[in-house]
């Protein structure tokens, strides 16, 4: 099997969220422009699967296919998974360190104690969106907000892959569990049929978060849009990587050359 | 509810991301950074342009706080924002890390409006290669030329 495609979407969420539509807020990309996608960096990406045969004509290769979404403006997927939670709780117990060191002898004064109000931050309630807890608002750079305008918005997540890929049965997509350390541990990954060449579109379901004030408390509340790309799929027949030549063994000297 | 003018005045909580998005592998295959790095900012309705190239003009205004940051299309393959190179009278840039992690970012604030695009220069550290990579083409930060005008 080839390598596995990584196909990356990028969400512009403060636009998207405003204009209620991913039209224009998205930009795709995979690892494949080398080998022939295109439009990578826009959101009018087709993913080049290259699908190889056997001299006898039979199918030699599937694909696999990972879908990743990030958020721009927001804090990058490359932190540590547990990353919210673990700077929530560092940013309590900074905040109990300091409680405790204020010397109520001398009196407290009051903007100390304003300060660690602020520092306490704000929590926001799950509501109805998938794949978010209860937690503390951060801001970009990974701090306590109490502002509602300042949060990291939370990581966009994938809910469906549809369309004329699926339905034609080009490609099987499904949600996965894994120990990925990066991505919350789900992801959504697909095998493709490449023995159908074509280009074939499919549609992204994607849940983005917006937080709201509801009787006195701030609660996410979930977003759903829809965003298109396609895959193109070619056949070739299979050839040796290193040689460009038919399959066999490596054209490597007997002897290594001297020198 | 407030007059629209003094909405449109107020300054945003968030600041402004300028994000790379960098294929370190096919940078590294191809000895190429140009093309493969993608930079977008959170500007775009304001009136940012060269999205998805490395030559993105950011729409600024001074007081702004810019925050760069970076998302590796491969994330085995490491990539770090090196250094910013602009000049110091427009932006003093500073390296941070996301608390408690070794992930880079660098903010500063916008100090001047801008008349004229101006230059700057991103270089990457990609992979276990020592060296940063620089790539030809520049981003700029760019003023609104046209509210520049209206406040002479």
């Amino acid at each position: 099997m080839a390598q596995q495609h990584g196909i990356i979407v990028l969400f512009d969420v403060e636009n998207a969220l405003k204009e209620r539509t991913l039209a224009g807020n998205t930009y795709w990309f995979d690892n494949m422009k080398l080998f022939g996608s295109a439009g990578v960096g826009t959101e009018k990406l087709v993913t080049i699967v290259p699908g190889t045969y056997f001299s006898d004509g039979s199918q030699a290769t599937e694909q696999v296919l990972n879908w990743l979404p990030a958020a721009l403006g927001a804090i990058p997927p490359t932190v540590p998974r547990n990353y919210l939670a673990e700077q929530e709780r560092a940013d309590d117990r900074r905040t109990l360190d300091e409680l405790a060191s204020l010397d109520a002898e001398g009196g407290v004064e009051e903007a100390d104690v304003k300060r660690l109000q602020r520092r306490v931050g704000k929590r926001a309630r799950p509501g109805t969106g998938r794949g978010l807890t209860e937690g503390k608002l951060l801001d970009v750079t990974g701090r306590t907000t109490g502002s509602a305008a300042a949060y990291n918005y939370p990581a966009p997540v994938i809910t469906d892959i549809t369309g004329q890929a699926v339905v034609e049965k080009i490609m099987y997509p499904a949600q996965y569990g894994s120990p990925d350390m990066i991505y919350d541990g789900w992801y959504w990954a697909a095998t493709v049929d490449t023995s159908r060449p074509g280009v074939y579109p499919y549609t992204m379901h994607v849940q983005l978060h917006e937080l709201v004030e509801q009787g006195g408390e701030m609660v996410w509340r979930s977003v759903d849009l829809t965003c298109e790309s396609s895959l193109k799929i070619i056949s070739d027949p299979k050839r040796n990587g290193f040689t460009g030549a038919g399959l066999g063994e490596l054209p490597l000297p007997a002897v290594p050359a001297a020198g | 509810m407030p007059p629209k003018s003094r909405q449109a005045e107020r300054r945003p909580a968030r600041p402004v991301t300028i994000t790379a998005v960098v294929d370190p592998v096919a940078a590294l295959a191809s000895e190429n950074l140009d093309d493969n790095l993608y930079l977008y900012d959170t500007n775009r309705i304001a009136g940012s342009s060269g999205f998805g190239t490395p030559a993105l003009h950011s729409r600024v205004r001074k007081g702004d706080t810019l925050l760069w940051n970076v998302i590796p299309l491969e994330c085995e393959t490491f990539v770090a924002l090196a250094d910013i190179e602009i000049d110091p009278r427009i932006a003093e840039p500073t390296r941070k890390v996301y608390p408690g992690t070794d992930i880079v970012f660098w903010t500063a604030e916008v100090k001047q409006d801008l008349t004229e695009p101006a230059l700057y220069r991103l270089s990457f550290l990609l992979g276990t290669v020592g060296t940063p990579f620089t790539p030809n083409a520049r981003p700029a930060l760019a003023g609104a030329a046209g509210e520049g005008k209206e406040r002479r």
